[in-house]
Formats: structure tokens, C-alpha cells, sequence
């Protein structure tokens, strides 16, 4: 999206759903700016987005999404979805491997994390949702939502990362051993 | 056990059967699009059906939009005249305001917003659209019926879409190999393959058959080929 | 007598266990696995001297052909020969059954078995299930009568015609019976005919496709001619598809040691004949 969000849009079932209210968003966002001549908050924008879907509500629309971004209250994290909801927090998986993710989002995630551990910890939820969900697969995209903007960090194929992460426990067990 | 004992009727007392209006057909057929640096190739085969039963042999399916883009359409007939006809307003109703000629990726994404209009009573129709972008590369973009939009290099749509994907994906995008070749597609790599992959086709769908009308996209323009199939 | 390793061997005919269990999986939203259906163009004519049926031999699983050479053209008797369409299994099956009784009845009787017979047998059988075995067969043969020709419909009912045609291609093929069959066809004529009702399904109808078979029964002769006629070539691909040796990647490998294998040979016992 624009320069201070980074909206995640999953595609459980609407792809089109996500992509085109995505751009809408993003068009509204940057009418705000245009119009108040600073960036739109979080909460508001993610709000701008909970009530053009309720409209819809019951009509078939499927799409679930968490915006990140930075404002003037610091770092925000907002879940949205098609049948209305909407609520910050600290952590979130969204999508048909969302339980998956949780998983290992829940046993992994401090407040205090490193940078890089927490690349890792996202990287590893999707990794094992792609491993035990037959909907999600592909590529593992890392961004990090900074004040100063998004910053991309890697593309990873899950299958590569399956094989990394296999090698990691077997030398592990070795070790152990 | 218990149906031995019991005599089995027929059940005639259910309600007789409704015969609704559908405002959908499948008139199938198959498009495939494979882009390189400098071109792009966009085949669809000539077949026009309809349940058991051939319409045409000969329905062209690829609709130049621009000197550069090109859309291929596949599954309902009547949609993709309607969306169609649309498109080349719209590009008019472009050049006119604006003086010069929309390019491929604005195309594509206006296609995929035209689609997304009609989000619930969709336009039932497999498109690929393919063109080259501003840099002159070759670029192909594929939807679902309801405006969701994927840029890819090479892709095949429509009814024997799920049958060439992962062919093509072997073939072309070299996936779960060992030994692959550094070396950037040719076009005429890229256009044996195309034909290679309607003749597979056309052996095991029942909607794709009887010829391939194929566009080649350069910076030079647009080249039309055909090339027969079974007709079965 | 039955042990949990070799379950008694059931009774002869169809077993239903499954029926009420599968009723209640399709009302609560199952998808029942699909039965390949031929699809199919299958015709039968009479001539001078006897019948001659043709079939293509398409076999289709919904929208994606199943089988680009099936056989469809049955054999009954010496002196019949069955064309089937609609369900595969159940027209493979039904024929192959009703070809055993007739072999019976033959060696019972000491005479060749009639098409009146067969006619019957099938029939009977196929009303039996009220449709439930979806097959609609061409049933032509000759016997001491001459030659005879029957439309047998998966519900039971049959007709006895100079001419017929049966299945998705049905229509283009009569077209040309239509404006083509005449009374006292002589053999050549009447093959042309044939393989040109049969060529009108594979080329207009999207079930029926690939060859051409043709079976040809005259008195005292069957002349079953698989492959008569190859209506569609196959394209001729244009870039290699050979894997070099490498390709695909080995994930682990195991050897075996074949001289740690025993091979035992049983002598096979004689029948006993006395």
C-alpha cells in the first residue's frame, strides 16, 4: 500500500475481494493525506476498511487482512475482515492455515524479540502452515514495518525452507546425540 | 437385511422437476500465453461447444486491444463478447481523453476493475491478457472471474487450463528439476511448446480441438499463425 | 470356514450393502465418485448377406477423455457380436455374462444360439434392474432365421430394426443412415456406410471420437475388423521432451542384496479329471 502501511491481504476464497478493497483503501488513504496533509492512522484507516466491507456483509464477500503500520502512536497491528471484524493486537495469523501459524507464533513470540528472531518466527508460522495446509504454499514473503516505512527482508520458497529446516533438527538430534 | 424384507418401489412422489433459467454456458476452449524478454506468444484453440455438441470450428478467441496487448478469452461465449466490447470502448474512450494509447499493464488492470464491477453476477470467463510493458518485455497477465489478477511469464487458461499448467511449468518454468539451462527463452522455443501443449490438449479434453489462431507479440507488431488440430 | 485373512467368497450377484450408508453420504453432501461413461457413437445395419455394427472408440470421464482406444464392439457368440454404450463397466460386464449363458445354452442345446435369444436374455436381465444398469446396447448377429439386428435400452425395452444407432452421436450418425441405408446393401456399400455414420459422431460429437471399429457377421463368419479405420492423427509434437539423465533429484537411496533372495518354485499340481 502506500508508504506507512503494509496491508495483508490472505485469500481465503476472495483473492479479487482482497486486491481490489486493498486499492480502494489505499486510494481513500491517499485522499486523506492529500486532503489533512498528514498520513491517516492505523486504527483509522483499518476502520475506513471494517466499514466499506460491513456493507457488503452476508453477500458472499470473503477476505481477511491485518494492516500494519506506524503513526503517531507507534507501531499498530489491526485485524480485519469480511464479516466485520476488526481489533488490534499483538500477534495475528489470518487465512485457511491461520490455526497452523498460531502454533508456532504462540510458543515462539516474546514482546522483546530481536529483529531478526522475529523474521525468523514469521517465516517458520508460514513455513508450517504451508506444511500442513493444502491451500497455502509458495513463496515466504518477510517484510518489516519500520517508523520510516516498510522494508522488504527475503523471498524464501517453502520448499527449500522445508529442507533447511529438516537439516537444522537433524543436526540438533546429532548434537544431542 | 432390511431391504430384503421390505419390497423396494420407486419413489414417484417427489415434486416434478424445475427447469430454471441459467444465464450461463460453457462454450470451453483453452488459451495459453508464454512470454520471453523481447516477445510474447498467446495461442487459443478454434473450437466453440456446448455440451455435446460443436458450434464452430473456426471462432477466433483472441481480441487485440492495442498495437501492444492482446486479450484471450475462454468459457462463457456471450460474456466474453459483452466484456469484450466493453474493453474496446473503454480504450477508445482512453485514447480520446488522453491522446495516446493505454498500455498493457494500465489495461490490465483495468480489466481486472471492469471484472470486479460485476462481482456478483460475474462475467463467466477465463481471460488472459498478454502484452509487452514499458520496458518492451514480454509480460502475461492472468484473472479469475471476478477480477482477481496475476502477473505471471507463462500461463494456460480455460478449459484445459488445469491439464497445461504444470506442464508448462516443467517445461517452462524448468520446476522439479535438477539440470536446468541458464539459457533465456527463444521465441521459437516458446512457440514449439505452445503448439506441443495444444496437441496434448486436444488428445484428452473433449473442448479443445480443431485448430490454434496464434498472436506473436514483438516491438515490430503483431503476427497471426494458425495450426491444425484433431478434430474429433 | 471364513478367517479375517480370506473372507468367505460371496454369493453370486450385485451386493447392496453399501446402498443405504451411500444414500445417506450423498444427502448429507458427498460428491459419488463418477462411472466412466463411453460417450459414445455405436451403430448396427443390415445388409445382403448379413450385419455389420461399428462403434468409435472414445471413453469419457466427464469433460476429459478417459480412453483414447476402448473396445466397444462385444463379443456374444461366434455368431453375434454386441455394441454397448453408456456406462463402460456395466456394458463390459452385462455382455460378457450374457456371452457365458449363451455358450451354455449352445453346448445344452447343440445349436447355435439365436438373436432372438440373446435379445431375451439381456433384456429380461437389464429390466430386472430397472435402469439401474446403464446399458444401451446394438445386439446383431446370424442365425438359421438369417441375419438380425436389436436396440436393447438400459431400462429393458427392445426394438428389432434394419438400422440403428445408440448413444451421444446417435443423431449424427442415423443422419447418415437416413439418406444412405437402402434395403439389400451390398457388403462394401454397406461397411462405407458404416464407417461413415461412425466418422459423423467422432467428427460432431464431442463424446465420441478416436477410430473406427467395425464388425462384420455373415452367415457362418464373423469378421471383427478392430481399428478399421484411423479417423484422427495424432499432431506431431515439434520439440523434444527427453529428460537427460539426472533430472530429477534422488532423495535417499537403498540397495538390496538380491542373492539374499530366496526363489522357490511349486510344481503345479494336475487337475483332477477322473
Amino acid at each position: 500500500m502506500n508508504n506507512n502501511f503494509v496491508s495483508k491481504g490472505t485469500l481465503a476464497g476472495g483473492a479479487a475481494d482482497c486486491v481490489y478493497w486493498d486499492r480502494v483503501l489505499a486510494k481513500q488513504c491517499r485522499m486523506y493525506e492529500l486532503r489533512n496533509r498528514e498520513r491517516i492512522s492505523v486504527a483509522a484507516a483499518s476502520k475506513l476498511m471494517a466499514n466499506m466491507v460491513y456493507n457488503y456483509k452476508g453477500m458472499g464477500l470473503s477476505m481477511g487482512m491485518m494492516l500494519a503500520g506506524w503513526d503517531k502512536r507507534g507501531p499498530q497491528l489491526y485485524y480485519v475482515d469480511s464479516e466485520g471484524t476488526r481489533t488490534s493486537g499483538k500477534v495475528f495469523s489470518v487465512g485457511s492455515g491461520s490455526i497452523y501459524a498460531f502454533g508456532v507464533l504462540d510458543s515462539g513470540y516474546k514482546w522483546d524479540l530481536t529483529d531478526e528472531e522475529a523474521y525468523d518466527l514469521g517465516r517458520r508460522a508460514i513455513y508450517h502452515a504451508t506444511h500442513r495446509d493444502a491451500y497455502s504454499g509458495g513463496i515466504v514473503r518477510v517484510y518489516h514495518m519500520k517508523e520510516t516505512g516498510w522494508v522488504h527482508i527475503d523471498n524464501n520458497d517453502c520448499n527449500d525452507l522445508h529442507y533447511k529446516y529438516q537439516a537444522e533438527k537433524e543436526d540438533l538430534e546429532n548434537i544431542v546425540d | 437385511m432390511s431391504l430384503l424384507m421390505k419390497p423396494h418401489y420407486p419413489d414417484y412422489s417427489s415434486a416434478p422437476v424445475q427447469h430454471q433459467f441459467s444465464p450461463y454456458a460453457d462454450n470451453g476452449g483453452s488459451v495459453v500465453a508464454i512470454a520471453g524478454d523481447d516477445f510474447v506468444v498467446l495461442g487459443a484453440d478454434t473450437r466453440l461447444s456446448a455440451g455435446f455438441s460443436i458450434y464452430t470450428r473456426n471462432q477466433n478467441k483472441l481480441f487485440p486491444l492495442s498495437k501492444t496487448t492482446v486479450l484471450g478469452c475462454s468459457g462463457c461465449w456471450c460474456d466474453t463478447l459483452t466484456l469484450t466490447r466493453i474493453l474496446k470502448s473503454r480504450m477508445q474512450m482512453y485514447q480520446q481523453e488522453h491522446n495516446k494509447t493505454m498500455s498493457t499493464t494500465a489495461c490490465a488492470q483495468m480489466l481486472s476493475t471492469l471484472l470486479y464491477y460485476k462481482r456478483f453476477f460475474p462475467y463467466y470467463i477465463s481471460n488472459v491478457l498478454v502484452g509487452l510493458d514499458n520496458e518492451g518485455k514480454g509480460c502475461v497477465y492472468s484473472y479469475d472471474p471476478i477480477g482477481h489478477c496475476e502477473k505471471a511469464t507463462y500461463r494456460a487458461g480455460g478449459s484445459a487450463g488445469a491439464l497445461l499448467q504444470p506442464l508448462l511449468d516443467n517445461q517452462i518454468g524448468q520446476k522439479n528439476m535438477e539440470i536446468v539451462s541458464s539459457e533465456p527463452l527463444s521465441q521459437e522455443k516458446a512457440l514449439a511448446i505452445l503448439k506441443d501443449v495444444f496437441i496434448s490438449a486436444a488428445e484428452r479434453d473433449i473442448y479443445t480441438g480443431d485448430s490454434v489462431f496464434i498472436n506473436i507479440i514483438t516491438k515490430d507488431g503483431i503476427k497471426e499463425e494458425t495450426f491444425e488440430l484433431r478434430k474429433d | 470356514m471364513s478367517s479375517v485373512l480370506c473372507p468367505e467368497i460371496p454369493a453370486a450377484g450385485f451386493s447392496f450393502e453399501n446402498c443405504r450408508r451411500n444414500a445417506l453420504l450423498e444427502n448429507k453432501g458427498l460428491t459419488v465418485p463418477k462411472a466412466t461413461k463411453t460417450g459414445t457413437t455405436i451403430v448396427g445395419i443390415t445388409f445382403k448377406d448379413g450385419v455389420i455394427l461399428g462403434a468409435d472408440t472414445r471413453a469419457t470421464e466427464d469433460t476429459t477423455v478417459a480412453d483414447k482406444n476402448c473396445e466397444k464392439i462385444h463379443y456374444l457368440a461366434p455368431n453375434m457380436y454386441c455394441c454397448g454404450a453408456g456406462t463402460a463397466a456395466d456394458t463390459e460386464m452385462t455382455t460378457q455374462m450374457i456371452s457365458s449363458q449363451l455358450e451354455l445354452h449352445r453346448l445344452y442345446t447343440n445349436r447355435i444360439a439365436r438373436v432372438a435369444t440373446a435379445n431375451q436374455m439381456l433384456k429380461q436381465y437389464l429390466f430386472r434392474y430397472q435402469g439401474y444398469i446403464g446399458a444401451a446396447l446394438i445386439l446383431g448377429g446370424v442365425d438359421v432365421e438369417g441375419p438380425h439386428l436389436y436396440q436393447i435400452y438400459p431400462h429393458g425395452s427392445s426394438d428389432h430394426l434394419p438400422y440403428i444407432t445408440m448413444g451421444s452421436g446417435s443423431l449424427a450418425a442415423m443422419s447418415v443412415f437416413e439418406s444412405g441405408w437402402r434395403q439389400d446393401l451390398e457388403e462394401e456399400a454397406g461397411i462405407k456406410l458404416v464407417r461413415d455414420a461412425i466418422a459423423a459422431g467422432v467428427f460432431n460429437d464431442l463424446g465420441s471420437g478416436s477410430n473406427i471399429d467395425v464388425c462384420i457377421i455373415r452367415k457362418g463368419a464373423a469378421d471383427y475388423k478392430r481399428t478399421y479405420d484411423e479417423a484422427n492423427k495424432k499432431g506431431i509434437r515439434q520439440a523434444s521432451y527427453r529428460y537427460p539423465r539426472g533430472t530429477t533429484r534422488i532423495l535417499s537411496s537403498k540397495v538390496v542384496d538380491v542373492e539374499e533372495v530366496c526363489v522357490q518354485r511349486i510344481e503345479p499340481e494336475r487337475m483332477d479329471t477322473a
